[in-house]
This record gives C-alpha cells, sequence and structure tokens, in this order.
C-alpha cells in the first residue's frame, strides 16, 4: 500500500515506534496525576464523623496501564486510516490481512445475509431485528441518494417514509388493492412529493435546505395527524393486508402457501418471506444506485454536491439534477415505507417522527456520505447496537452519542469515507498501478 | 483555420447590461469575437470582467443589450442550453470537482454535450497531449493535483466538451510564473493547432495582451480601450495601470 513515489505536499511525518511510546507514556502520565487522588485514594465519612481514608493502587494501576495501553491502540488505528502515503508501524501481514477483509467483506456480508432465516430459523426475534435493520439498511441507501450522492441536506427523509407506507394501507383498505400493485404506487407517489418537496428548496443550500426540509416532514406528519377523516388521525390505520407470494397468501388455511406446499404451517414462514421481500427491495435499492452513479445523471449528482457553481459552468441543468435526486431518494423511501406498513399490519403517525429522520441521517453520515457498504454497515451497528444495548437501557443514548463523537473524531467522512470512481480509461490507455494507488485516501 | 475578414463575428456582445440587485456591474458593453482569435479582457478588480463572462452563460441574466453566438441572438437562452451551443467556460478559481478524480472530472466536461465514444476518446487524446500531466494523474482525486494542474484540469474539463467558444477566467491566477506560462502557451497551442476561438479574462495584463489577437480593457462595466494585443501593450495608460507595478497598486 506504501507509494513508490516521494510527494512533497504532506507535512505530517509518519509516527515511528518511539514516538508512539512517548505519547503513550505522557498519557499514562496524565492519568496517574489526575486519577491518583480520584481513584488511588478513597476517602469516606467515618462511624465518628472523622474522614478516613484507604488506598486503592491496584485499580489506579489497571486505570494507568489501560490509558497507556489503549493511546498505543488509538496511534495505531489512526495511521491505520490515515493518508495512505505514510510508513507505517502495523507489520505488511497485518495490513495485508485488513486489505483482504476489506475486498471480502461486502460479499461475505451478501451471503451471511441471504442465509440469515437459514441459520437463525427458530429465533424470531432474531429475524424480526434482521428485517428492521434491513429497513434501515434501504432507508440509508435511499436517504443516501439524496445526501452522500447530491450532497442536499434532507432532514425530512421520514415524510416519504409516510407517504410510502400511507400510500399502501389507504389503497390497500380502501380499494383492495395487493401489495405488489401498491408498491410502485407508493414508489410513485413518495417521488411525486419527493419532487413537491424539491421545487421550492431549489435554490437553497446546506443549513437553509435542512431547515426546509425538517419543516416539510414535521408538515406530512401534522397532515396525518389532522386529517382524520382519511388517514384516521392518531389513531392510524389497522388491518393492513400482508403480502402474499404472487396471490398466494401466507397463511394456515386451506389456500395457503402451507397448504399448497404440504408441509406444515408455521407463523416463521410470513417472517422469512418478509425479510427476503425487504432484502430484495435493498438490494434494488444498492443496484440502482450502483448504476445510476454510472450514468451522467449519477456523475452530476455527484458533480453538484462538490460544486454547484462548476456544475452550471459546465452546462449541467441543476434544476433537474437536484429534482431527480429528490424523486429518487424519496421513491426508495415510498418503497421502504409500503414494506413498513405491510410487515406491521398497523401503521400510525408516531412511527414517522423526526427521530427516525435523524436516526437514517446518522446512518447514512457515520457510514460514510455515498458509500453503499458504509452505510449498509453503519445501518447495522446502529440498530443492532440498539438493540444489543437494551439491557443498559437510559444508559445507552449516551453510549451512542460517545460512539458517535470517537466515530466522527477518528473518521471524519464515515466509516468508508473513500468514493471508488466511476470513470476509467479504456484498457489501452492503462497506466501502471501505483499511480492508480496513490490518489486513494 | 481562421475565418475570412468579412465573415460575422463568432461572438457579438452589443450594449450589453447586467447588474446584481441594484448594483450595476455591466453598463452597456460591447465587445466582438472572431472565430479563430484569442481576445483579452483586461482590467482592474471589480471592472466587471467575470460578470461578463459570466453574463454570456446567462448568469446573471443580461438587464439589457443582446448576446448573438454565430448570428444567433442567446441572450435569454438558459445555462445549461448554452453549453450545449458549445461555449465552454473555465470558471474562475478553477472549480475542478476535489473528491471525483480526474478521468470523472474531464467525463464531467464530456457529459454536457451528448458526445459519443469515439468523440470522448479524440477529446481526451487532445487533453492528454496538451497536459501529459493530466495523463499521469488520470486516477487521482482533483483535490490533491497542485494548483497549476488543477487549472490544467479545468481547462481539459472545458476542452471535453469541444467547445467553439472558449472562455478562460483568470487561468493565471494563484500560479508560480513558469506554470502561469506554461498554461499560456497550452492556450496558444489550441489557438493555433486547432483554431480554437477563446476569450480570455486575466488581471495579468502583460501575458494576456502578448497572447491575444485583440483585447479590450474594461473599466467599471465599460469597455473604454479596444486594440490588437501589441497596441495596447504600448499605450502609456495601459503601462501605467496594469504593466508597471500597477496590478497590485
Amino acid at each position: 500500500m506504501s507509494a513508490t513515489k516521494a510527494r512533497p505536499s504532506h507535512a505530517a511525518q509518519p509516527l515511528g515506534s518511539a514516538s508512539i511510546l512517548k505519547k503513550a507514556s505522557i498519557s499514562a502520565l496524565v492519568a496517574l496525576v489526575l486519577f491518583s487522588l480520584m481513584i488511588g485514594v478513597r476517602t469516606e465519612a467515618g462511624p465518628q464523623g472523622g474522614l478516613i481514608y484507604w488506598t486503592r493502587f491496584g485499580e489506579l494501576a489497571a486505570m494507568v496501564a489501560a490509558v497507556f495501553g489503549g493511546s498505543i491502540v488509538i496511534e495505531l488505528l489512526r495511521q491505520w486510516w490515515g493518508p495512505v502515503d505514510k510508513d507505517r508501524v502495523v507489520p505488511k501481514p497485518v495490513q495485508a490481512a485488513f486489505a483482504f477483509v476489506g475486498r471480502w467483506l461486502a460479499p461475505a456480508l451478501l451471503v451471511f445475509t441471504f442465509l440469515v432465516p437459514v441459520i437463525f430459523y427458530d429465533q424470531r426475534y432474531i429475524l424480526d431485528l434482521a428485517i428492521l435493520v434491513l429497513t434501515y439498511v434501504m432507508l440509508g441507501w435511499g436517504l443516501n441518494v439524496v445526501v452522500g450522492l447530491a450532497g442536499l441536506l434532507d432532514l425530512g427523509y421520514v415524510a416519504f417514509y409516510a407517504v410510502g407506507a400511507y400510500s399502501y394501507a389507504l389503497l390497500a383498505t380502501n380499494f383492495g388493492l395487493s401489495f405488489w400493485v401498491c408498491l410502485p404506487l407508493a414508489g410513485i407517489l413518495a417521488a411525486f412529493w419527493g419532487i413537491l418537496l424539491g421545487f421550492p428548496v431549489l435554490r437553497l443550500r446546506g443549513d437553509y435546505l435542512a431547515i426546509v426540509t425538517l419543516a416539510f416532514g414535521e408538515i406530512i406528519r401534522l397532515v396525518i395527524i389532522n386529517w382524520q377523516s382519511l388517514t384516521g388521525g392518531p389513531n392510524g390505520v389497522s388491518g393492513i393486508p400482508r403480502p402474499t407470494l404472487f396471490g398466494i397468501p401466507l397463511t394456515a388455511g386451506d389456500d395457503g402457501l402451507a397448504a399448497r406446499l404440504g408441509i406444515e404451517f408455521s407463523p416463521t414462514h410470513r417472517v422469512v418471506f418478509l425479510f427476503y421481500v425487504i432484502l430484495a427491495l435493498a438490494l434494488l435499492t444498492n443496484w440502482v444506485t450502483i448504476r445510476l452513479r454510472r450514468l451522467p445523471i449519477g456523475r452530476a449528482w455527484e458533480a453538484l454536491r462538490e460544486d454547484e457553481v462548476a456544475c452550471r459552468a459546465l452546462g449541467i441543468n441543476t434544476t433537474t439534477t437536484k429534482l431527480t435526486a429528490f424523486a429518487t431518494g424519496a421513491m426508495f423511501g415510498g418503497f421502504a415505507g409500503a414494506f413498513f406498513a405491510t410487515r406491521q399490519g398497523f401503521i400510525s403517525p408516531e412511527s414517522f417522527t423526526f427521530q427516525e429522520s435523524a436516526l437514517v441521517l446518522a446512518i447514512v453520515v457515520l457510514g460514510g456520505m455515498g458509500s453503499q457498504l458504509g452505510v449498509a454497515l453503519a445501518a447495522l451497528t446502529m440498530i443492532g447496537g440498539f438493540e444489543l444495548f437494551r439491557g443498559f437501557d437510559q444508559y445507552r443514548m449516551l453510549v451512542f452519542g460517545v460512539a458517535m463523537v470517537l466515530l466522527m473524531i477518528w473518521r471524519p467522512r464515515g466509516l468508508i469515507g473513500h468514493r471508488s470512481p466511476t470513470v476509467f480509461l479504456e484498457r489501452n490507455q492503462a497506466i501502471s498501478s501505483d499511480l492508480v494507488k496513490e490518489g486513494h485516501g | 483555420m481562421s475565418a475570412s475578414p468579412a465573415a460575422p463575428p463568432l461572438l457579438a456582445i452589443r450594449r450589453l447590461r447586467a447588474a446584481y440587485g441594484k448594483i450595476e456591474a455591466l453598463k452597456g458593453v460591447d465587445v466582438e469575437i472572431n472565430a479563430g482569435e484569442i481576445v483579452a479582457l483586461i482590467g482592474a478588480n471589480g471592472a466587471g470582467k467575470s460578470t461578463l463572462m459570466m453574463t454570456i452563460f446567462g448568469k446573471p441574466r443580461a438587464r439589457a443589450g443582446r448576446i448573438e453566438f454565430d448570428g444567433e441572438d442567446i441572450t435569454g437562452v438558459p445555462t445549461h442550453e448554452i453549453a450545449r451551443l458549445r461555449i465552454a467556460q473555465s470558471p474562475e478559481g478553477r472549480r475542478i470537482f476535489p473528491r471525483m478524480s480526474v478521468a470523472e472530472n474531464l467525463q464531467m466536461g464530456a457529459d454536457a454535450t451528448d458526445c459519443n465514444e469515439a468523440e470522448r476518446a479524440a477529446g481526451l487524446e487532445r487533453v492528454f497531449t496538451l497536459f501529459p500531466r493530466l495523463k499521469e494523474r488520470i486516477a487521482q482525486r482533483g483535490g490533491t493535483l497542485s494548483g497549476g494542474e488543477q487549472q490544467m484540469l479545468a481547462i481539459g474539463r472545458a476542452l471535453m466538451s469541444r467547445p467553439r467558444l472558449l472562455m478562460l477566467d483568470e487561468p493565471s491566477l494563484g500560479l508560480a510564473p513558469l506554470i502561469a506560462r506554461q498554461i499560456f502557451d497550452a492556450i496558444r497551442t489550441l489557438n493555433r493547432r486547432d483554431g480554437l476561438t477563446v476569450l480570455i479574462v486575466e488581471q495579468n495584463a502583460n501575458h494576456a495582451l502578448k497572447l491575444a489577437h485583440r483585447g479590450y480593457v474594461m473599466v467599471n462595466g465599460l469597455i473604454t480601450l479596444a486594440g490588437t494585443g501589441a497596441e495596447l501593450l504600448q499605450r502609456p495608460e495601459i503601462r501605467a495601470a496594469y504593466l508597471e507595478g500597477g496590478r497590485h497598486g
């Protein structure tokens, strides 16, 4: 990975093992001074009211050792994640292992995801959690088009989720349309609302755009709450039909899938089916996004994120570029919403609060704006992590706050901040590989 | 290569006015650019040079007057359609896409005009012959290039749309003299070899006027002087204002 060409532009010198040790020692010294009174000496009011104290040198030593070891680990991690053309203390084989993991992580995750219902067939809780995670992966990938690629900060993404959910719920309960008919309709309706949001915000950027999209999300939610005759208001919509497998319901009845296949009915069948539906939807989102990135429109989105003035100078129609980004992102949000409605069987405005928007945005930012794998990993950590820390109850927000702050310090561009280019030269114009590597950061 | 003297100008600007809100930046500007020539527009900061270039591109919109390109009125044409007429622009401050690779930056230029694969390859070849450095850096992110390389990339990106008129806003801004000369040499090559028509906006009057066939001097939103590059270089007021230390004064 180390660059073969000397480049003068980097001011930061690589840290050798000596200086890392020095840094760690200083940290340990500071910790010793700080903790010697805080931990090393324990005071308490004695039985006669006088102050008694005792020492806890063991704990103090453990703490200082932890700081010493921790700062070495952090420094090594920093080097690993730092600029490419540095000499690293981490030995080559470890680096190679990391690179290997990096290359095979996405395919391995995909295979594992396909096998989740097989491995965890008996564990309903894990299946439900996996469906939840996949829903957020899909939402993250959808929002990634708007925020990650086009660079339009959207704080009201949940509005499109809500539009999709209510589209399906109302169409299905009022007109008896099936999930597979409603799914594209929900996407189209959400895309329509995306364009509707897009028009007034065309001239806005950054903070101003964020405020308007935030308001948009709230407006949709308030309309849903107050338009009682259509949406049922705060009571929501219940009795939303479950999806069928090409018209075959997954029920215990005689015409159900289990009866037709001649196997014993189990409620898990539907959960597994739902799992593969959301997996397919999420993969569709991913595939479309990857394809679009290679087309002029996708490149225009990314260019728009980089520099709007330059885009205009190149003759890019910024209006249609922004609107298509909003519409595409909203459409995927709508798909996810329709799935959410059919999975829950019941929806109410409570499911579409600002907190959802914030969560999806956090997934995109943590994952690394524009990185598909990063978003998937972030969704897994955020949603899975939430469940993992359920035992900690009121501390879990604290844990996540700290984790996010730390991540943003070490990886300001998210878990996977590197974006892979989409334009390559023809083979006859290929150039040596060390030059290709040089640009990665 | 260059058009006959009788031919109408490629770009004709008549009594053009433009403003930012109440501040009038162009107060009736007349400029003509003939096919195959390099025209320099010089003037101090805030004279309206960049505004003129931006107004040709439709942003800000012209308040009054007329812009004709190849005999066609383009005064009210939206910005993104002007690029389709194959007027290309390398904006002030280079404005390359920093996180996109050099190849992607160049492709962005080609995307504006729907060119086919052969035209794209030919365009790349032309850019790489002109700036071999870009070929070396092809997979690097734009933001990691040096200032001069970024300027090369900005010009290369504009060239990818196979322009009939290339407009360059301050290509020598912030560049070392040696690099600036390379850029000017490249512009001269483009003009001599391909017959490309170039409008160059510059504060570096000496370089620009030596390069250009003709030049215009702009002061406070008006053209105050016009003539061939050599003529303008001889004018005492030009020498006083823009050449002999006037650049920083």
